[in-house]
């Protein structure tokens, strides 16, 4: 029986994946060339007010490269957001004020400024850099009846993160996150993150987030429409001229 | 034939798409002083509509000016152009608003449209008269080519009569020496140099605010003088500040004919320099240190004399002034609140700004802000002592 449970264990650690491993299978897991879509964020408060937004995304290489137009609130609409991010220097980020008819560049070095006044900072909206982080794996959890790898996430200096940590649910079969928490930098809960997929050609395309930062009690859920992957959007799409130019609805 | 020109129509009509904004926006003025209402006209409503069909768009900005005081009213049609966006750039031609430079306001490279001074304390293009102008921009990799034509001259819009305004400006306006027919022109060139954008500007045309250059028949004489501008701008990020930067150097020559020229030409630098913070509540700092030196002057009027007709406003204020402004947002964006000062470095003056902004359902806000202005007796902001005042205004945008 003990020599069993030896094997056993040997073959456990011999074949488990490690943090590293696993996220590395994640990173590998082929993703749309493009994806356009329509955005809902609904922001409720602690009293439980709401206010929405909505705008029309369009990214390319894994949301390295976004261009965002506001549609809503009114007061909004025609401000534009571009976002370039770069492996060998600082990433790009202009927006267009139209009220002041100025194509604005902005600091992505403060990644956790919220966007948009909602509980997702810019450093939520950006790609992690696989070798930028620590990845530590914990014991495997099933949420929502969905089995999880569970990892714990520790950006490195480089990655000039606003979060001390991160834990993720990954389900297994999917290789998608599910449920993620962050915390800050003095090790607390800061938000508490749900993912929830659609499958579009074969992607695993995002469908709604839902944040809610639990040291402000105030959430905001991300509803994603008219989604469309691989359609060929045009690299070219991503330059200033086009921040100007509102797509159609 | 008719026929075929009623079914093309619907077509391209629907093929194309149109998009709106516009905005209503009452409001009123009141002196600190003795509460009186202060009767200058505003923008009551505002509405943009662009119609784009392929790489072509058609935008319009219009506005209507009103005054409570006599229900006066005037339909503007602030902008009016067609925009082209080939695959290497952008094609603008019409009535139209161009803004240059780095900083947030205060710009000296900026001189492409008049101001219009019933709107001098409007932030961006608000304040902006649109002019017929033809403008191109090229796109090549990190650079950026801009070049702008502007058929003919035209000055900015001053509030001549007007008791209530605050800047001393006479009855009428003064009769303005013969002007020459010209066009003028401006080119800018922009780049990114690791993480920091930073442009040339070279702009030559006439000055935007007339001035005095010489005696007539006894008569002083007023003239918009012909000026060119170099200009630079730079944006860069150290650490968590972002730093936007602006140079202009002016040359400015008097080629008006009168008996007796005050001024033959002269020359001046103006410069704004600001830095931006924001911290972890979303706390948005921004000081701005704007300043102007007269480097050279030929002809009999002094230094103290001279006005520069172009470049940031409050050049003509001061030599020397730092403007400090700060901003947050509260209750879930529905609050905003923000202050500025503005300093004179040289002269006993300073001006003081608060406001809120209250949105208590979408689409809707309630504004309300005060404006001190202090200054010792000469200073320009001492003769705008009684212009400090209270404005409250409701918003309700479309």
């Amino acid at each position: 029986m003990n020599k069993i449970l030896i094997i056993l264990t040997f073959m456990s650690s011999v074949f488990s994946q490690t943090g590293f491993e696993i996220a590395t299978m994640v990173d590998e897991k082929p993703t749309p060339m493009d994806m356009s879509n329509k955005t809902k964020m609904i922001l409720t408060n602690s009293k439980g007010k709401s206010r929405s937004n909505a705008m029309i995304s369009k990214s390319i290489d894994g949301n390295k490269k976004q261009l965002i137009w506001f549609l809503e609130p009114k007061d909004d609409k025609g401000v534009a957001f571009l976002k370039i991010e770069h492996d060998d220097k600082d990433d790009e980020m202009r927006m267009w004020l139209p009220a002041f008819k100025k194509v604005r560049r902005i600091s992505s070095k403060k990644k956790g400024d919220s966007f948009m006044g909602s509980d997702l900072s810019y450093e939520d909206l950006s790609s992690r850099n696989l070798d930028e982080n620590d990845y530590n794996r914990l014991d495997d959890e099933i949420v929502e009846g969905k089995d999880c790898y569970v990892l714990e996430i520790t950006p490195g200096k480089e990655a000039n993160s606003s979060y001390s940590k991160h834990v993720s649910w990954i389900e297994k079969s999917s290789l998608v996150g599910v449920k993620e928490e962050s915390y800050d930098k003095r090790g607390r809960l800061k938000k508490v993150k749900e993912f929830t997929f659609q499958i579009l050609k074969d992607y695993h395309v995002i469908k709604r987030v839902f944040v809610k930062d639990v040291q402000k009690t105030h959430s905001t859920e991300v509803t994603f429409s008219d989604v469309q992957v691989d359609s060929g959007i045009d690299k070219n799409l991503f330059q200033e001229k086009n921040l100007k130019r509102l797509p159609r609805d | 034939m008719k026929k075929l020109i009623c079914f093309v129509f619907p077509i391209t009509t629907l093929l194309g798409q149109i998009n709106y904004t516009g905005s209503i926006k009452p409001g009123n003025m009141y002196r600190l002083s003795d509460q009186s209402e202060i009767s200058l006209p505003f923008r009551l409503g505002e509405q943009e509509v662009g119609y784009s069909l392929g790489d072509f768009e058609i935008k319009t900005n219009s506005a209507l000016e009103y005054r409570w005081s006599n229900n006066e009213n005037e339909f503007q049609l602030r902008e009016a152009y067609l925009m082209w966006y080939p695959s290497w750039g952008e094609v603008k031609v019409g009535k139209q608003i161009h803004a240059w430079g780095a900083v947030d306001g205060n710009n000296p490279t900026d001189n492409l449209n008049p101001y219009d001074y019933y709107y001098m304390f409007l932030p961006g293009a608000e304040r902006k008269v649109g002019t017929v102008s033809g403008s191109l921009k090229y796109y090549w990799n990190d650079w950026q080519f801009e070049g702008v034509f502007i058929p003919e001259h035209e000055g900015n819009r001053f509030p001549f009569g007007e008791t209530a305004f605050p800047l001393d400006f006479p009855m009428s306006a003064p009769k303005l020496m013969d002007e020459e027919p010209g066009s003028e022109f401006g080119f800018r060139l922009q780049s990114t140099l690791g993480s920091s954008d930073f442009s040339i500007s070279y702009f030559d045309g006439r000055d935007r605010s007339f001035s005095k250059v010489g005696i007539t028949d006894s008569i002083p004489s007023f003239f918009y003088r012909n000026t060119s501008v170099l200009g630079f701008d730079l944006v860069s990020f150290i650490g968590d500040f972002t730093n936007r930067f602006e140079i202009g150097y002016f040359s400015t020559e008097n080629n008006a004919e009168s008996n007796m020229k005050t001024l033959n030409d002269a020359s001046y630098i103006q410069f704004t320099g600001q830095v931006e913070y924001s911290t972890e509540n979303d706390i948005m700092f921004s000081l701005q240190i704007i300043g102007s030196q007269i480097s050279e002057i030929n002809g009999t009027m002094t230094k103290d004399e001279f006005q520069p007709g172009m470049g940031t406003p409050f050049a003509s204020f001061t030599d020397l002034g730092l403007s400090f402004s700060l901003s947050a947002n509260y209750l879930d964006d529905a609050l905003e609140l923000m202050g500025n000062t503005f300093i004179d470095l040289k002269d006993s003056q300073s001006m003081l700004g608060v406001s809120a902004k209250y949105s208590p359902m979408d689409n809707w806000k309630l504004n309300l802000s005060i404006s001190k202005f202090m200054g010792e007796e000469g200073t320009q902001f001492h003769n705008m002592e009684d212009f400090s005042h209270l404005k409250v205004g409701l918003e309700y945008h479309f």
